[in-house]
């Protein structure tokens, strides 16, 4: 027996262009081979015959650590899963080539029984959408595997919350089948797959196209009414944070003890750059902050999901299920972990909600959709108020939230904090967006002076 | 008299077979008195062959007061005079029979008429020989916790009989006395009443109401042990002396509780899927595939020589009882923007007025039903988009004269129309000046030839029938896709296929979906309205795009 072909030694150097390619890779453009250094390499299984080769490399460039599946085959072996992922090719060799297995539908077939140790296998395997930080696969519709890319020493926090609120009954994840690791760190996570599930932003977008098409002004009078979808979807957020807090604690002093205090700054020192910007009036923003200054009780603290939107909520034959609870990714992980309001989640589905109303008008055109800005705002409103509802409706979560008098300033600040953001991101990478957060500033400081 | 029966064939028939309900009174009138008959029926037998439907489904034709269309049966030996007399039956029969056509027929098992003879005698006091045959009680508080189904008409189900002076137990309406199936007279009788149209070569029974049959203390009256022992001595019967004949049972139940009128296949060979019907309705408003599959997914395996029969519209309301309160109101809000579309718990509208005269939708919702776990069950005029008149009384607003020509009286009848049990529609929409039978059999894009199309290509493929159903994934919810498949079966005639996928927008706005296929790789498509062979399914997600509510089969073969 032939011994099997390590992989080049050069790895991190042929691995530079391909990275720098990638979605899920944060660092600069210009990746030099030099800043790539390979950290660990080996052969996780072999096919057709030995000709046909998987390997884990693990390899840290620009200052971050990635995770990446190499393929191999022997050259001049046509392969259709390459055709239009010419992304995915990594360097052909003398004899051999090298990709992204994920994309592989052979080699990718052999990860499930490696990373659940033996526990699950499968005939068939799919990659679904990428995603910024991982590449997630499908195995017979049963299982979805999610391969971590970009590594972060520690538990991965999607990893540790989903287990974690799976261990204390709440049905509303995607149940854990097995976590591979690597030292202390998580490679990839194996969870049941949510067949015929739909993400909640296309159930959103479906109703809004609807409802803009229908011509009446009224949301709730139209045939592809969201809110009954909203209502339960608040009910399942409360759900979540009752279970949060039953597996992470609850801290109540800790809003309360300064991370309040810290929030306002942090809005009021945003509030002035963009006034400063010239991206909002000056008028309401000094009486809005004023406004929140006088909350009593801001509330106890909880892990909460932290990046909570539509696109991370999957509508399935048996309810709403929640998904990804790594965080914004753009934030470091000791941050993501950090308790904080259950508001923010609150706030975070309620702007999410404003995003798809505005998205579905940016499908209209600039005629149509002037037409229909009442009807977005209405939608919003509608749906919003159907959310918060069905949130408020579950008894055991009101102990997590702030008192009644305070709560709807808390949810305007945690709204404040994410349009502030938002007004960030649009800003930097999508300035025909910009009006969105825009307008939700106007109009949340408009309230809170009014 | 000679009696014929196609039941000696295929003694699984029923799961392939396509069946088309039909009221009696309103098919067609052969002896122009105004009231549909049993000989219009045979008459108009050549029409449903060539429709291509394979067993009809006979509204009650026995001898009744009619104060419910039927269903309160005053004499269960005897056909009511106006449909005629036993002889036109069995001549329906044997007709039917000759052209490979199978008829069953209604059976109320769980009450009668206030005016059967039985009632009458029992009524007299408490100690005559009928006596015991109904539910009676000196008060008004026994079975407390059975509900009330016709909430629009009745208080309570027990009501007062002067004469006796006691109360009688009715689950339906007061003058529909419940049968006391407790007393082991009126349990054998039932049994010859069965024995007596199976005998005629009736090819089995739609049983009405059948989870009310017993009444126990501290229970809701429904699905009790008692009146599944009871349909499990009646299937036995049948399956002794009558084998190929079917038992249909009405049971408006959530599927997980209707699965027990199967019992272990020794009960009923078919029941009524009611919850699936507002969903499919449900789902094309909302242009979203959830409120299907969820009923779908919930719907619990059968016994394998059983079959669901599904529909869309049949003569009762659009039940609403099968979904969550917040669902009717979304059913009452979306589909009965008029009050006086609402019926009891449901809506009282055909299918065409319902989906707002949008034959995209008809035939959508057509498609999903053909293709569907279970039987089709087509009710009579939704073949040509009848519509309804909502300003009829009760439920007769979906019972007008079916349409079979512009002519006098919508070629239903010879009678004055001032005769006409009910008048036939005549609005300039769904009025029968404009459809028709006649017309559409000259329009060869008519939705009548487009249905009888559909049961052609579908006759083909028993995968429809007797297949396993299973949801493809895909992201769009708008976009339903599924497969039904069975394993290859040679020698089979008239299937050369075993799996046929199906792919539906619900959406009014055209809609494209990749489909992980990947299972089925290296099959060619082929779409089965048109044979048109489709791009074969390759290593990658298969990709289609459809038009407004349209929709695909295709048959995965190995071209």
């Amino acid at each position: 027996m032939t011994p099997a072909p390590s992989l080049p030694d050069d790895l991190g150097g042929l691995l530079a262009p391909y990275l720098a390619r990638q979605r899920w890779y944060a660092g600069p453009e210009d990746l030099d081979a030099a800043d790539v250094r390979v950290v660990e390499t080996r052969e996780l299984c072999s096919t057709g015959g030995g000709q046909r080769h998987l390997h884990l490399a693990v390899v840290d460039a620009a200052g971050s650590r990635y995770q990446v599946l190499v393929g191999e085959r022997p050259a001049g072996e046509h392969a259709e899963f390459l055709q239009g992922h010419a992304d995915s090719m990594i360097a052909g060799l003398e004899g051999r080539y090298l990709y992204d297995a994920v994309v592989d539908p052979e080699l990718a077939r052999e990860l499930l029984p490696i990373v659940t140790g033996g526990v699950e296998a499968a005939t068939l395997v799919r990659p679904v959408g990428a995603e910024q930080s991982n590449t997630s696969l499908v195995y017979d519709d049963r299982i979805i595997l999610k391969v971590f890319r970009r590594l972060v020493a520690g538990r991965n926090p999607d990893v540790e919350v989903t287990t974690a609120l799976a261990r204390v009954g709440f049905e509303h994840v995607a149940r854990p089948v097995g976590v591979w690791r690597s030292g202390d760190l998580d490679l990839a996570f194996a969870q049941e797959f949510l067949a015929g599930g739909a993400e909640g932003w296309a159930l959103a977008l479906t109703s809004l196209r609807d409802f803009y098409d229908s011509g009446d002004p009224d949301p709730a009078a139209a045939g592809g009414d969201f809110s009954g979808e909203a209502r339960r979807l608040g009910a399942v957020t409360a759900q979540l944070h009752v279970a949060m807090a039953e597996a992470f604690g609850v801290d109540p002093a800790r809003l309360p003890g300064g991370d309040w205090g810290g929030l306002l700054d942090a809005v009021a020192e945003r509030l002035a750059a963009a006034v400063a910007d010239g991206l909002l009036e000056p008028a309401s923003a000094g009486s809005a902050l004023e406004r929140l200054g006088a909350v009593v009780d801001p509330g106890p603290a909880i892990r909460v999901h932290g990046d909570f939107h539509l696109g991370q909520t999957m509508r399935a034959d048996n309810g709403w299920y929640v998904l990804d609870f790594e965080g914004e990714p753009a934030r470091p992980r000791e941050e993501r972990l950090v308790p904080t309001s259950a508001m923010k989640d609150v706030a975070g589905m309620l702007r999410s909600f404003d995003y798809a109303a505005h998205v579905a008008l940016g499908e209209r055109g600039a005629v149509e959709a002037e037409g229909l800005a009442g009807a977005a705002a209405a939608w919003t409103a509608h749906n919003g108020a159907a959310f918060l509802a069905g949130y408020l409706a579950a008894d055991d979560v009101t102990a997590l939230l702030p008192p009644e008098a305070d709560r709807p300033l808390v949810l305007d600040a945690f709204q404040l904090d994410k349009a502030l953001y938002e007004l960030h991101y649009e800003r930097t990478y999508r300035p025909t967006w910009l009006p969105i957060p825009q307008a939700a500033l106007r109009r949340i400081t408009d309230r809170l002076a009014g | 008299m000679s009696v014929t029966s196609t039941g000696a064939g295929d003694p699984r028939w029923f799961q392939n077979a396509v069946f088309y309900e039909i009221l009696v009174r309103g098919f067609y009138d052969a002896n122009g008195d105004g009231t549909g008959d049993l000989r219009g029926i045979t008459e108009k037998l050549d029409y449903l062959q060539w429709l291509g439907v394979d067993c009809l489904w006979l509204l009650p034709f026995y001898q009744s007061p009619l104060r419910d269309g039927g269903y309160d049966i005053s004499d269960f030996w005897t056909i009511l005079p106006e449909y005629g007399d036993l002889a036109d039956a069995v001549e329906l029969v044997e007709e039917a029979h000759r052209r490979g056509i199978r008829i069953i027929a209604d059976l109320v098992m769980n009450h009668t008429s206030d005016q059967h003879p039985w009632f009458l005698e029992s009524r007299q006091d408490r100690t005559n020989p009928k006596a015991d045959w109904y539910v009676w009680s000196d008060d008004d508080t026994r079975y407390a916790d059975a509900r009330i189904i016709f909430v629009d008409t009745e208080k309570s189900n027990w009501t007062l009989d002067p004469q006796r002076g006691q109360f009688y137990w009715h689950r339906f309406f007061s003058h529909q006395p419940d049968l006391n199936y407790d007393n082991p007279e009126v349990a054998d009788t039932m049994l010859d009443v069965l024995r007596n149209w199976l005998d005629i070569g009736l090819d089995g029974f739609r049983l009405d109401a059948v989870p009310y049959l017993f009444e126990r203390e501290g229970t809701s009256g429904e699905n009790l042990p008692e009146t599944h022992e009871y349909l499990k001595r009646l299937r036995k019967e049948v399956d002794a002396l009558y084998p190929g004949r079917v038992l249909l049972a009405e049971a408006n139940q959530w599927p997980e509780d209707v699965v027990a009128y199967f019992g272990e296949g020794d009960e009923c060979h078919m029941c009524f899927h009611f919850p699936v019907m507002p969903r499919m309705f449900m789902a094309v408003r909302r242009e979203e595939r959830h409120p299907i599959t969820e009923i779908l997914t919930r719907t619990p395996a059968i016994p394998e020589d059983c079959q669901w029969g599904i529909f869309l519209r049949n003569h009762d309301e659009l039940t609403l009882e099968m979904v969550s309160d917040e669902e009717r109101d979304y059913m009452w809000a979306e589909y009965a923007k008029d009050p006086r579309m609402k019926r009891n718990i449901g809506i009282g509208r055909r299918l065409l007025p319902l989906v707002e005269g949008d034959r995209r939708v008809a035939e959508l919702l057509h498609a999903l039903l053909f293709s569907f776990p279970g039987s089709p069950i087509l009710y009579y005029g939704d073949e040509i988009g009848m519509g309804d008149n909502i300003y009829l009384g009760d439920r007769d607003g979906v019972r007008t004269p079916m349409q079979w020509s512009p002519d006098r009286n919508a070629g239903f009848s010879r009678a004055d129309f001032a005769q006409l049990y009910l008048p036939p529609l005549m609005d300039p929409v769904y009025g029968y000046q404009s459809v028709n039978v006649e017309a559409q059999l000259r329009n060869p894009s008519s939705q009548l030839h487009w249905t009888k199309r559909m049961l052609e290509v579908r006759r083909q493929h028993r995968v429809f029938g007797q297949g396993s159903f299973e949801v493809v994934s895909t992201d769009n919810p708008s976009v339903l896709a599924y497969v039904r498949s069975a394993p290859v079966v040679t020698g089979d005639e008239g299937d050369g296929s075993d799996c046929v996928l199906c792919v539906c927008n619900l959406s009014r706005f055209a809609q494209p979906a990749e489909l992980p296929l990947q299972r089925w790789e290296g099959k060619v498509p082929v779409e089965l309205l048109g044979r048109v062979p489709f791009p074969r399914i390759g290593e990658l997600p298969y990709f289609v795009t459809l038009a407004p509510y349209g929709f695909y089969w295709f048959e995965l073969t190995d071209l």
